[in-house]
């Protein structure tokens, strides 16, 4: 099996580069987003405080020199913990949506290649994860997988095998029906040949987009977890708990909740911007050709 | 010296069991797409299969491909038969027999450069070094005249007449020794239609090459084939050397074909009336019957059968006269 | 006899000087026609020869500020460009009737045929409901679908490609309108039921002493349904008369090499046009035709050859033999 060429520079800047680059608003959120990775890269050295080291003496106090956005009820530094909340909630929010995809994209492209029984089966079951939720889903698996970062991005990464197997299948079938498909079959390219070549390099761009878009859906779904106490275990720095955290303090505090809530929205806003470009710019209905 | 038998047909029969009504009703009939159908092709021929759509032309090819099962009778590629095919002789098919698509942007990755696009065949069967690959496809695309810039495109960024070519090239990429192409230049332009027809043309009478041209379009068939097959309703009613058909067609419906044909200098006439029938539940007797201007009783009770006369096989119990 | 009649009428459609613009690119180059009652029309040319944008324009689907438009079109007289929506609503399918390439697109397949030609008849001549009803199962006899009245209550899926382009038809004369506009009403049928359909309009717009504009490509098929043709290329008009001279002797260059393209029976040798239609950007500077002319000279590159009436026909060419 012959490997694809690998694209020249210019037809790549020509595909990919250039209509990333013709969304201004996604350029936008792009630039913000970019912000937020690198404060939570260097959040070790540019956080002026250990984010879980508490000091009784100064809590409650609103933004000064000693600590830039104020601190909470335990006497944390905000602005560190926030630093600390970014990596948590990129991590997170990244990790849980390619495991979900990875996940998802192998049971939709086995049921959408095999067909017959075992698409029937790994269709049924998908229906039963597209039955609940996210939230509810999520919320189900951290009770019986317990509390913790790790067990957040498993249960995240569950909510979104079903959405993730159900788009790859339709999109695979809807690929083998093209002539294309046939075409090759008709050359004798093998079967393995016609998958790899065929098949996979136009279902991929449709499930990447709607991946970059589910980032900030599982950011959120985290943060909400977080927030019912059903996510990460405080201490940990999370926007989710420190905006859980502020409520008992919102009107003689507000910034407790409100500085972390506002990242978080923020945050959002970016991935969505980001999210929506990438689908003006790779999906074939909305390209204009 | 009888030149080497490509295809041959015999009796092929395919029809479709229709959807059932409910889970445990009847099925609701069956369409015969193609009714015995003999046919035999010989290394450089150029058979046009005509007809109107719905009369089976393209299921034919489609079986001959491989594509579909014929449900009754035989295909043989040279001497073997084509469902029966060992691994090593269908890969040698695949590469000997091209097939053009109606659709030869939709037969196309969208993803893959024209390069890819038209190497793949050559990698696929190992027909050129890699080092050569450049050059061989720019060969191709000079081959159905267009640019060597053209191989960095995608299909996407191609006008309608160029992606036919490329679909043409893809086709030769493959040396093989059969083409067959559905409807390819219908819907171009008269002034494209005329340069992909030329191509056409130029590779049946230099390369040596057999071709099976599926068309609606008489005067193109004419122009490409030196034989024309006439379908109805999935059965050869006429088939036969093209200047002896369309000189003096003897099946009424080929000559309704012909004067349905718009010309210059002579007026418009619908010579056919009524539509196609479904395929469903056909008729006793001659299909074309309850359409033929000369339709006589006999005709309504038995079906005629394709036979020898005045140099070409006709199925007509009335055949028309041959002018002088 | 009929001809004299035709010549000496007022026009009903008058097109002189008109040009359609999307952004800086001219689609239309001051194309100037004439229709008169009772005549056909063909506006033939390849794809992007702007026939179909033409079509557009008469009937008002491409309008200001969309597009840019100059020069004028006059239907009985009345300036089109620039007419109120209200008043276009109510020349289209009343006055004017349209049928389109694709049957099955410009039918809506949520109502039945026969509510789809009752329409316009309850619109535009206000009939009652059940007089709209029975008019419609007359168009429907007329356009030669069977079992009209069985008909009337069928889907547009369930006709075939044939049978909804009759309903197309009937839709489009249902008010008996002064001009049929047909944009390649058959291009989607196959032969033997293009001549019945092309047949079937033609008898019709005779029928009721209408005139008709056919956009096509084929142009065997002009010569035989159209009076006039006018062979359009690149925006410009550049050969106009009647169909049979025009055909029978091009006096354009472009003319004559679209005729040496089309496939006839028996044809010997097909002689393409070299070269493309130049894209819409990038038009030269004098004749549209000249860099794939084989008669071009140096004017023609620079400068646009105006129409001229030769032997009672229109053609613009700066070396007319």
């Amino acid at each position: 099996m012959s490997d694809a060429t690998p694209m020249p520079a210019s037809a790549w800047r020509r595909r990919f580069l250039t209509p990333i680059a013709r969304q201004r608003t996604a350029m936008v959120g792009l630039a913000i987003l970019a912000v937020y990775v690198v404060g939570a890269l260097l959040a070790p050295w540019i956080a002026s405080h250990d984010p879980t080291a508490q000091d009784l003496m100064a809590a409650l106090q609103g933004p000064s020199a000693q600590h830039w956005l104020g601190t909470d009820s335990f006497g944390q530094d905000l602005y560190s913990r926030l630093l600390y909340g970014a990596r948590l909630a990129l991590v997170i929010g990244f990790a849980s949506v390619a495991l979900g995809l990875v996940v998802g994209v192998a049971i939709g492209l086995a049921a959408g290649l095999i067909g017959g029984r075992t698409e029937w089966l790994l269709m049924r079951i998908t229906d039963g994860l597209l039955a609940f939720p996210e939230l509810i889903l999520a919320m189900a698996f951290m009770a019986v997988l317990g509390l913790g970062t790790e067990n957040l991005v498993y249960a995240l990464a569950l909510s979104f095998v079903g959405p993730f197997a159900r788009m790859t299948r339709s999109d695979v079938l809807q690929v083998k029906s093209q002539p294309y498909i046939e075409a090759a079959r008709l050359m004798g390219v093998p079967t393995a040949a016609v998958i790899w070549r065929h098949v996979l390099p136009n279902v991929v761009s449709p499930i990447l987009v709607q991946g970059g878009m589910r980032v900030s859906i599982a950011i959120l779904l985290e943060s909400g977890l977080s927030f019912l106490g059903i996510g990460v275990v405080p201490p940990t720095p999370d926007w989710g708990l420190m905006i859980a955290e502020g409520r008992a303090f919102i009107t003689m505090a507000p910034w407790i909740s409100g500085v972390p809530g506002l990242a978080l929205a923020i945050l959002l806003v970016a991935l969505n911007l980001v999210g929506d470009g990438l689908r003006d710019a790779f999906d074939p209905s909305t390209q204009r050709e | 010296m009888e030149r080497q038998t490509v295809f041959t047909l015999l009796d092929v029969e395919r029809t479709y069991e229709l959807g059932k009504a409910g889970w445990f009703g009847k099925s609701r009939g069956r369409l015969k797409a193609l009714d015995g159908v003999r046919l035999e092709l010989r290394r450089g021929d150029s058979l046009a299969l005509v007809g109107e759509s719905g009369s089976g032309k393209s299921t034919l090819v489609r079986i001959m491909l491989g594509l579909e099962p014929a449900s009754d009778g035989r295909v043989l590629y040279g001497q073997h038969d084509l469902g029966q095919l060992d691994p090593a002789a269908r890969k040698r098919f695949a590469r000997e027999v091209a097939f053009i698509y109606q659709n030869a942007r939709g037969s196309m990755n969208p993803r893959l450069r024209i390069a890819d696009i038209l190497a793949e065949p050559i990698r696929l069967h190992r027909l050129r070094p890699e080092a050569e690959m450049t050059g061989r496809v720019a060969e191709l695309l000079a081959r159905v005249g267009l640019p060597a810039e053209m191989a960095e495109r995608f299909p996407n960024e191609l006008s309608g007449g160029q992606i036919r070519r490329v679909a043409i090239a893809r086709a030769l990429a493959a040396e093989p020794q059969v083409i067959m192409a559905d409807e390819s230049v219908a819907g171009l332009d008269v002034s494209v239609q005329a340069q992909v027809l030329n191509l056409l043309r130029d590779l049946c009478r230099e390369g040596g090459i057999t071709l099976v041209f599926i068309t609606h379009d008489l005067g193109v068939a004419s122009y490409l084939c030196e034989r024309i097959a006439v379908l109805y309703l999935g059965r050869i009613v006429e088939q036969g050397p093209t200047g002896a058909i369309l000189g003096n067609p003897r099946h009424p419906y080929t000559r309704g074909l012909m004067q349905a044909f718009p010309k210059f200098g002579a007026p418009l006439t619908a010579p056919l009336k009524g539509e196609i029938p479904s395929p469903v539940n056909l008729p006793q007797g001659c299909r074309f019957a309850g359409r033929c201007p000369e339709a006589r009783d006999a005709c309504r009770e038995t079906d005629p059968v394709l036979a020898e006369q005045a140099g070409r096989q006709v199925a007509c119990h009335f055949p028309l006269e041959v002018a002088q | 006899m009929q001809t004299a009649t035709i010549q000496t009428a007022a026009p009903l459609l008058e097109v002189s000087d008109f040009s359609l613009h999307r952004g800086a690119a001219a689609v239309l180059d001051r194309v100037g026609l004439t229709l008169r009652p009772g005549e056909t029309l063909g506006l033939i040319g390849e794809s992007g020869a702007g026939k179909s944008t033409l079509a557009m324009a008469v009937i008002g689907l491409l309008r200001e500020p969309e597009v840019g438009l100059s020069g004028s079109l006059r239907f009985h007289g009345e300036e089109l460009t620039g007419l109120a929506e209200a008043r276009y609503r109510k020349l289209r399918g009343n006055r004017i009737g349209l049928i389109f390439q694709d049957a099955t697109a410009a039918l809506n397949p949520c109502y039945t045929v026969g509510a789809q030609i009752a329409e316009p008849l309850r619109r535009h001549l206000g009939l009652s409901k059940w007089d709209a009803r029975e008019r419609a199962v007359e168009l429907m006899t007329s356009v030669g679908i069977p079992e009209p009245r069985l008909r009337l209550n069928a889907y547009p899926h369930e006709l075939s490609g044939g049978m909804q382009q009759r309903v197309m038809i009937a839709i489009a004369l249902a008010c008996n309108p002064e001009l049929l506009l047909a944009d390649e009403p058959t291009s989607a049928l196959d032969v033997t039921i293009q001549a019945q359909i092309m047949e079937l309009i033609l008898e019709r717009v005779r029928a009721l002493n209408s005139s008709a504009i056919f956009v096509l490509h084929d142009l065997a098929l002009g010569a035989q349904v159209c009076d006039r043709i006018a062979v359009m290329y690149a925006g410009q008009i550049v050969e106009e008369g009647p169909s049979a001279e025009v055909l029978a002797r091009p006096l354009h260059p472009y003319t004559r090499g679209l005729k040496s393209c089309v496939v006839e029976l028996g044809s010997e040798d097909l002689q393409p046009i070299p070269g493309q239609v130049p894209p819409l950007n990038a038009m030269p500077e004098g004749c549209r035709f000249a860099p794939r002319c084989p008669k071009a000279q140096d004017v023609c590159r620079r400068e646009r050859p105006a129409p001229e009436t030769r032997d009672g026909r229109q053609v613009a060419c700066w070396f007319i033999d």
